[in-house]
């Protein structure tokens, strides 16, 4: 037995953020911790770190009782954490981030030495070169900065690896190769904490799984292997998924007037290309990973980050970027992504910080608190919020649900026509987000366009009427959210640099054999396109990236229901078409690649096409 | 569902409530201390004395008004005791001139604008507040004795002692001046868009601009305010003693942020009061007559006041610790 807690209690201020959590783990294993947001994840790995030091209950490691004082104890152990935001020195070498508690020690550094040690760490995780040692990692991208925190972690020889969120900022293909590191290290023998809430990862990676829930284990060290999807998220949630996302009225909204438009919206460094629309009365959900550049998009439009360029229509009238105040005039509404930092005023009165934003749009010498007084009882009553704890002295006494919705009601107060959400159920537990969802149905109903930023695709998928997909700055895919589901989701929003691979791979397609190549997902009579590039014009698919379409009415029907070994002649003539699969080397499916060429042309011998893509697929 | 979250919440009691008052905790520990010095001292409770001290608050209790706006948004002015000097000297230069009012208007106006242009560097250039009024208060020092000639001006037209020694319903009309001041500055913070907006700022600038306030502008108000306060003040002193040295107000920063920390206002901005920065006033008056009356040398008197700036911050820090997170 690795490590062992039991009953372990940590409360914030005022929020238990556990109240009595198990866990263990042996050498060898991954184990899964879940839990919806707000369940105590992060409090209890933070406490395996050493980030925080636990209020109650046991924790023995390696059969000893300890009581960690700080993260350094932790490492000293042997204990060490991979973070969503990486403890890395950005201004200092990959080489020197490795071994950065060597740098603390006094005396000489031998480079050479270290130089060595790093090529054999990589060596043992099977990333022979996949790091450039000499360069800051500023410069790196975010799977390579987190191979910077596993290296880092075995040069001090950890033997306990928490792993938290690892896959949020990450494209499927990098996805593939943090598992294969991580079924290394396992192989090793360590023992591996995997958290995360994205099911199909913990099905497809771990041994056991513990799950929190409020801050309790309500299942404690299952084995993966007899627990179905259903079950996990009974637990998870206690109770059934579809309570929670109760059922979206199907195409009502997108009929009503369109009350903000962004076009081609432009926002250095960050921003390069971002278009909707989104109608009276609709919720739109904005996806993409982690630092996609979704929350600087709403920014942007929101005017707390200057543009550079597009242009933003708020009911039809152009809305200028000056100032939060002109947009908040305007009718438009905005709650940020990170509370604590972006929302509340902590040290005024709860109540005013729900009149905080009234205050901003108010014209006059006086607060004008007074006008207001109905609407506030109103929207406490409506909220579900204690009316009798408004004048407390703060905000942070409430919990993360409660904040959030006081938060909401500051917006609502003003009557918006347009409110931007970012992230809104962030550190809010389960019993609360459903309310915040039905909340949300309402505020939709009541003709209110909304737009939700989450990371959570489940939750987008589950709340939005139409997803618009943002990667890398960049608006790729506008899709109804009846025909994406999560795993569609996170394939159109990898980021561009697996975007530029495939793209490469129809480039090269194209350029050898002419016509039009396409990358699509294609599930029942409908396919989703993640590229498309047409060399041909003739040979145009009918479908361009981000698009979606059923099979009868793209351009190559027959070859797209068919998915056969060697091409297809349409229907109509004219064309050949080759849809050949696309695997990940741990079998994951990743659509199908096609290939069309003029009726007549020299087909070249499908295997060959088959191997190059297979050549592709193996470097996502 | 939503009751999950106040049974998982603990209420304060009253009395917790009461001590979270930071004015309630002040007026106690006025109290106190005035009771320490009386007992102390039996001169320090006369009719005369409290006079004294009430006239000795004005010009400390007029430059701590800024300073507590300055506070509140998080930002601090070092300058105000230079600023005072300059102004005075150019106050004592304009009454060469020309009349009373407008001459005090100019040197108040000079004011305003010297805190103008710290504001707009701390604002807009984002400059370190204590850098850039650190700064100010050198280069006001210095133009302060240029601009006099290095000596004191002394032809004060001797009118100007009526701004001190009328009294309204036997109140000295200085001292009237300062209570009206902090009425109406702590109605303006208190009951104000403004005011609300200073606080909003020094507790979370981002989330403020995020709800469309005027962040920028309230942001450099406070320093115009100050330095425009500190005109005024002085203006007073020279009523009295009908003499501008380019010394005037040296040091006078110390005791306005002594005042305003004392009174409970936190450094970071956000928390503080009128209230508590008068009553800040009062025990910082109160200890340096009190030490006075008691003969300790005024050498002494500097570690004395030091102390206490220390403690009130090692309290304030212990209580917001407490109060907040």
């Amino acid at each position: 037995m690795l490590l062992r807690m039991r009953g372990i209690t940590k409360t914030f201020d005022r929020t238990r953020a556990l109240q009595g959590a198990d866990f263990e783990l042996v050498e060898g294993e991954i184990h899964g911790l879940l839990g919806a947001n707000g369940a105590g994840k992060s409090t209890l790995s933070k406490i395996i770190s050493g980030h925080y030091a636990r209020d109650g209950g046991e924790m023995t490691y390696r059969g000893r009782d300890i009581r960690l004082r700080g993260t350094r104890d932790a490492l000293n152990i042997g204990i060490a954490i991979v973070m969503q935001e990486t403890s890395l020195v950005p201004d200092l070498t990959v080489l020197e981030n490795i071994f950065l508690p060597e740098l603390g020690r006094p005396g000489r550094l031998d480079y050479r030495k270290l130089r060595r040690s790093g090529e054999e760490i990589l060596d043992s995780l099977g990333q022979q070169d996949a790091l450039p040692f000499d360069l800051e990692v500023r410069r790196l991208s975010s799977a390579q900065k987190q191979l910077v925190e596993i290296a880092k972690a075995l040069s001090v020889r950890a033997k306990l690896l928490i792993f938290d969120e690892p896959t949020a900022s990450l494209s499927p293909g990098e996805v593939e190769r943090l598992f294969d590191v991580m079924s290394r290290l396992r192989a090793s023998g360590r023992g591996l904490v995997f958290v995360s809430h994205r099911l199909e990862e913990v099905f497809a990676l771990t041994d056991r799984v513990t799950v929190l829930r409020e801050g309790r284990t309500v299942m404690d060290a299952h084995a993966t292997s007899g627990l179905t999807q259903a079950e996990l998220i009974r637990a998870m949630v206690g109770a059934e998924l579809g309570a929670i996302y109760t059922e979206r009225h199907e195409d009502n909204a997108v009929t009503g007037p369109v009350a903000l438009e962004v076009s081609h919206l432009q926002s250095a460094p960050l921003v390069h290309d971002v278009s909707f629309k989104v109608h009276k009365g609709e919720i739109l959900g904005l996806g993409g990973l982690v630092g996609a550049g979704r929350s600087e998009t709403a920014e942007a439009i929101f005017g707390l980050r200057p543009r550079t360029g597009g242009s933003v229509l708020l009911n039809g009238k152009p809305l200028k970027a000056d100032s939060p105040k002109t947009a908040i005039r305007s009718g438009l509404g905005f709650v940020a992504e990170d509370r604590r930092t972006q929302n509340i005023v902590p040290d005024l009165s709860v109540k005013e910080n729900l009149l905080l934003a009234h205050l901003g749009a108010h014209r006059g010498f006086f607060c004008g608190y007074g006008a207001r007084t109905k609407r506030v009882d109103e929207l406490l009553a409506r909220l579900d919020l204690p009316g009798d704890r408004m004048l407390d002295a703060s905000m942070l006494s409430f919990s993360g649900g409660m904040q959030q919705k006081i938060i909401m009601a500051r917006w609502l107060l003003l009557g918006p026509n347009v409110l931007i959400l970012d992230e809104p159920t962030k550190g809010v537990d389960i019993g609360t987000r459903a309310s915040i969802y039905s909340m949300l149905r309402d505020i939709a109903a009541d003709g209110v366009a909304l737009v939700i930023i989450s990371s959570d695709f489940e939750e987008l998928l589950g709340l939005a009427d139409r997803v618009v997909v943002v990667s890398d700055g960049r608006s790729t895919a506008d899709l109804p959210s009846s025909v994406l589901d999560e795993e569609k989701l996170t394939l159109l929003a990898a980021p561009r640099t697996s975007m530029a691979r495939n793209t490469a791979l129809l480039n090269d397609l194209t350029r050898q054999y002419g016509g039009a190549g396409f990358w699509a997902l294609i599930e029942d009579e409908s396919l989703i396109c993640l590229n498309a590039v047409v060399k041909d014009a003739e040979l145009d698919p009918g479908f361009k990236a981000g698009e979606a379409r059923r099979l009868s009415e793209t351009r190559v029907p027959l070859a797209l229901s068919r998915r056969e070994a060697g091409f297809v002649r349409e229907a109509s003539g004219g064309r050949e078409t080759l849809v050949v699969p696309v695997t990940s080397p741990r079998g994951h499916d990743l659509g199908w690649v096609g290939l069309s060429l003029r009726e007549g042309a020299a087909l070249p011998p499908p295997e060959a096409i088959k191997s190059s893509i297979d050549n592709m697929a193996a470097t996502l | 569902m939503a009751t999950s979250h106040s049974e998982r919440s603990v209420q304060p009691s009253l009395a917790k409530k009461l001590t979270r008052r930071l004015e309630v905790r002040m007026a106690l520990l006025t109290l106190a201390i005035a009771a320490i010095l009386s007992l102390l001292s039996p001169y320090f409770l006369t009719h005369s004395n409290v006079f004294n001290m009430l006239d000795q608050s004005v010009v400390i209790g007029i430059i701590s008004v800024g300073m507590t706006f300055v506070i509140l948004t998080g930002g601090i002015d070092l300058s105000v005791g230079s600023v005072a000097g300059l102004t005075g000297i150019i106050l004592g230069l304009a009454l060469q001139q020309m009349p009373i009012v407008p001459a005090i208007g100019l040197a108040v106006l000079c004011g305003a604008f010297i805190g103008l242009i710290s504001g707009i560097l701390i604002n807009v250039f984002g400059l370190a507040a204590f850098v850039v009024t650190l700064g100010v208060m050198a280069i006001a020092r210095s133009l302060a004795y240029i601009f006099s000639g290095q000596t004191a001006i002394s032809n004060i037209p001797e009118d100007m002692q009526n701004i001190v020694y009328t009294s309204v319903l036997g109140i000295p009309s200085n001292v009237l001046f300062l209570i009206v001041l902090y009425l109406l500055a702590w109605a303006y913070l208190t009951y104000t868009k403004g005011g609300r907006t200073i606080y909003a700022v020094g507790s979370n600038k981002e989330a403020a601009r995020a709800a469309g306030l005027n962040t920028l502008f309230y942001s450099v108000l406070p320093y115009v305010l100050s330095a425009a306060l500190s005109a005024v003040a002085i203006t007073f002193s020279i009523s009295q003693l009908l003499s501008a040295d380019p010394l005037m107000g040296n040091q006078m920063e110390l005791d306005a942020i002594a005042a305003v920390v004392i009174g409970g206002a936190s450094l970071y901005g956000g928390r503080g009061s009128m209230i508590g920065t008068l009553f800040g006033v009062f025990i910082m008056v109160m200890i340096r007559n009190g030490l006075n009356l008691m003969g300790v040398s005024p050498f002494w008197q500097g570690s004395a006041i030091g102390t206490i700036i220390i403690v009130a911050l090692l309290v304030e820090r212990f209580v917001s610790a407490r109060v907040s997170r």
